[in-house]
């Protein structure tokens, strides 16, 4: 708990230095989500920071997955979504016409909630994004770029002797960080999150909790999850969303301890959801 | 009583049962459902089947037995002399048993009393016109014996009938009987329904299983009659390919494998690209509308029958490439000489292979989880590196099965080779333009065997013979690409997904 109250003083620290170093990356304003005729989303603001853990909770289809996919338009996949408002990476709109869908899925990456990785060898999973990118300029540099991604993603002593080996032939946990180090590998600004661990046993759990808290120092992570102790033990700002509206953000010790809304409450107390 | 009524009388006697099987489970239980081990309609079901399975299984082996046995007790009664003066026995047992059948029809129309028949005779009564009258055609005049075989075989399969009939009832009976003896609240009727169900499966996929065997061991056993005439090395070696019904035929496979290879190759050439094309674009690009209509139109295509493709090749596609490549034409070369080729047939087929292709790769494309898409959109790849390299590396055993099926396919078609290629075997010792080039007419083993079968000749000689041993070598062809086709599968089914 005091190392959970020190985040809480750090983060205060931080914020009173927001507003002179504007480290917003990204400001979503009036957003609106429709699948088809149903409205998902409705009129969500929110600021999610630099170098910071933002957790999304709520009960089941209260919008916050779609939320999420809105972030780096995974939604435009789906044909029957709409997203209206703005959203800002950066201060550019993302839903700008300019903008290219595929190289801001580059910058803002994302892990789903089943660890998905690809039918190749684990290699060709972490190269798959930096090849397509054009990030290595050789063979060696690719391989420095494989090995640096699995070691933040906290598996390369685990699979450094098999790396030819296919990834899908690897544990549950193992996929995952292994999607992670995959997300990690093209060198996104912001990490999106489903659900990264509701397929993983605890100790998966762990090692995955641990390693996004280690990612905080390079990127604005965002991570859904139905798992309040998750969201506590690794968030610093928590926003709750409640039937498609985001009715509560704030520091996630203050969403914990002391929420402001009594749907929040009712929430956190385990009375809805 | 006829098969027909026996049939019916086996299917009230067991409709009977299932009634009695079912009340007198209830009635045992005391009306209350719950008591008996089974649901009503098992014990129904129960007494059903024992009342008609055995029956039914003694009939067909019954009418089975009494096919081989009665017309060869008769046949051997015949004199060797009637035999010689036919033609062959099959023969003589053909027109006997044509007589006998219309000596029963005409017993049935009414034309001549059952008892009557014992004393027909050719010399008093003309049994030719009495059996037309009753609408069975004969070939030629009754001859005296035949006549009287002929009654004796109609005399021997009514008494066969007479026990049948009497012998098949008795067991159904016996089966009804039996059942509904058994039948009580704790007799357990479920899993004797349950056990029948798996039996008429493992019927029913043994009966595709022993067709399959004696197939292939009918054509090797012919196929082995056809090297005790020509010799294997000569078949299997030969570079000749020329059928003569008057005998010193060449007999070479290998022209008619290599027009079958090249011409199946030059399919799959065309079938493959646009086949998988067409399937990516209406699994990962089309919008729900778009691919509701197109991919019916597109199996459309699968439906057409061959010998339509055929014409389509002979009438419009093979003049159109003579206009192209033909003496004048629009381009200019004289490259070739008839609107049949190689290359007519092999695109005319690959046309028809295109849904093949198509249909198959879309499911096995589609069934690639969502999942991998996201995974590979979420990292910022477009949607045509997320097929290259994502989607279609998942699909490959599936894509790889599709287009071997589509090789099968090609392998085996006849029709469009007939019209389209042409009906003359590669030739290799003149020139290698007249193997290679794809403007020349050639043709392939399914086309040879259609020829060599159809005609007069008897069985006996090696021109027909021989399409036995082709039969056997396209069974082996595509046996081979099955074999390969599980193979790939398998190996690549554990890695991928």
């Amino acid at each position: 708990m005091t190392s959970k109250h020190d985040i809480d003083t750090q983060y205060n620290d931080n914020q009173t230095r927001d507003l002179d170093m504007n480290n917003i990356k990204i400001s979503a304003k009036k957003v609106q989500v429709y699948y088809g005729d149903a409205h998902a989303i409705k009129d969500v603001d929110v600021e999610i920071q630099d170098k910071t853990v933002t957790a999304f909770i709520g009960p089941s289809g209260c919008g916050k997955s779609t939320f999420l996919r809105s972030l780096n338009r995974m939604n435009d996949t789906i044909d029957i979504c709409r997203v209206e408002g703005e959203i800002l990476l950066d201060n550019e709109n993302i839903y700008d016409k300019r903008v290219d869908p595929v190289q801001l899925r580059a910058k803002v990456g994302m892990v789903f909630q089943k660890p998905n990785p690809f039918p190749k060898s684990i290699y060709d999973n972490i190269a798959y994004g930096p090849r397509i990118h054009g990030l290595a300029k050789n063979k060696a540099e690719l391989d420095d770029i494989v090995e640096k991604s699995l070691r933040r993603g906290a598996i390369w002593n685990e699979v450094k002797d098999r790396l030819h080996a296919p990834g899908t032939g690897l544990s549950g946990g193992q996929q995952q960080r292994l999607c992670i180090a995959r997300a990690i590998a093209t060198e996104p600004e912001v990490l999106l999150m489903d659900e990264p661990c509701s397929a993983l046993d605890p100790i998966a759990t762990a090692q995955v909790e641990e390693l996004i808290d280690e990612l905080r120092s390079n990127y604005s992570v965002v991570i859904v999850t139905h798992s309040m102790q998750q969201a506590a033990r690794v968030s610093q700002k928590t926003a709750f969303f409640h039937l498609g509206n985001l009715v509560e953000y704030g520091d996630t010790g203050q969403i914990f301890t002391n929420p402001q809304d009594s749907r929040t409450e009712s929430y956190i107390t385990g009375r809805i959801g | 009583m006829s098969l027909l009524n026996l049939l019916l009388l086996i299917l009230v006697v067991a409709a009977l049962g299932y009634f009695i099987g079912r009340s007198r489970a209830l009635k045992s239980a005391k009306g209350d459902q719950a008591a008996l081990h089974s649901r009503p309609h098992h014990y129904g079901w129960n007494v059903a089947i024992f009342a008609s399975l055995p029956a039914l299984l003694v009939m067909v082996a019954f009418v089975l037995l009494q096919a081989l046995v009665v017309p060869n007790s008769v046949l051997k009664e015949i004199s060797p002399e009637l035999i010689e003066s036919t033609g062959s026995r099959s023969l003589v047992m053909t027109q006997v048993q044509t007589i006998s059948n219309g000596l029963e029809a005409a017993v049935e129309n009414g034309l001549i009393a059952e008892e009557n028949i014992a004393t027909l005779d050719v010399q008093t009564a003309d049994v030719r016109a009495l059996i037309q009258e009753a609408g069975v055609v004969l070939g030629a005049d009754v001859n005296a014996e035949m006549l009287e075989s002929a009654k004796t075989l109609k005399d021997r399969v009514k008494k066969w009938s007479f026990i049948r009939n009497i012998l098949i009832v008795v067991i159904s009976l016996a089966g009804l009987i039996y059942a509904i003896i058994r039948t009580n609240k704790d007799f357990r009727a479920r899993n004797v329904v349950e056990n029948s169900i798996i039996a008429l499966l493992v019927a029913a996929a043994s009966i595709a299983i022993f067709t399959t065997i004696g197939i292939v061991l009918s054509m090797t056993f012919e196929t082995l009659r056809f090297f005790e005439l020509y010799p294997a090395s000569q078949y299997f070696f030969g570079t000749q390919w020329a059928a003569n019904f008057r005998g010193g035929s060449a007999l070479g496979v290998l022209p008619l494998l290599w027009g079958t290879l090249y011409i199946s190759l030059i399919a799959l050439a065309v079938a493959v690209p646009i086949g998988l094309f067409a399937a990516i674009y209406l699994s990962e690009y089309a919008s729900p509308l778009m691919r509701s209509v197109a991919k019916p139109t597109l199996e459309v295509l699968a439906g057409i029958p061959t010998i339509v493709y055929g014409l389509f090749a002979l009438t419009t596609f093979g003049p159109f490439l003579l206009g192209l490549f033909g003496k004048g034409g629009a381009l200019g070369v004289e490259w070739m000489a008839d609107g049949r080729s190689v290359l007519t047939a092999g695109i005319v087929m690959g046309i028809m292979l295109i849904p093949f292709v198509s249909s198959l790769s879309d499911d096995i494309i589609n069934s690639v989880p969502q999942a991998m898409r996201d995974g590979s959109y979420g990292l910022g790849a477009t949607q045509s590196e997320t097929v290259r390299q994502v989607i279609l590396p998942a699909a490959l055993p599936g894509v790889v099965g599709a287009i071997l099926l589509a090789a099968s396919r090609a392998i085996g078609e006849t029709m469009i080779v007939v019209m389209g290629a042409g009906a003359t075997a590669a030739i290799f010792y003149e020139s290698p333009d007249r193997f290679i080039n794809p403007f020349e007419i050639m043709t392939t083993i399914t086309t040879r065997i259609v020829a060599q079968l159809t005609g007069d000749g008897a069985f006996n000689s090696p021109e027909t013979l021989v399409a036995f041993a082709l039969g056997l070598t396209l069974f082996c062809l595509t046996l081979m690409l099955n074999v390969y086709a599980l193979y790939i599968v398998r190996k690549y089914q554990e890695r991928y997904v």
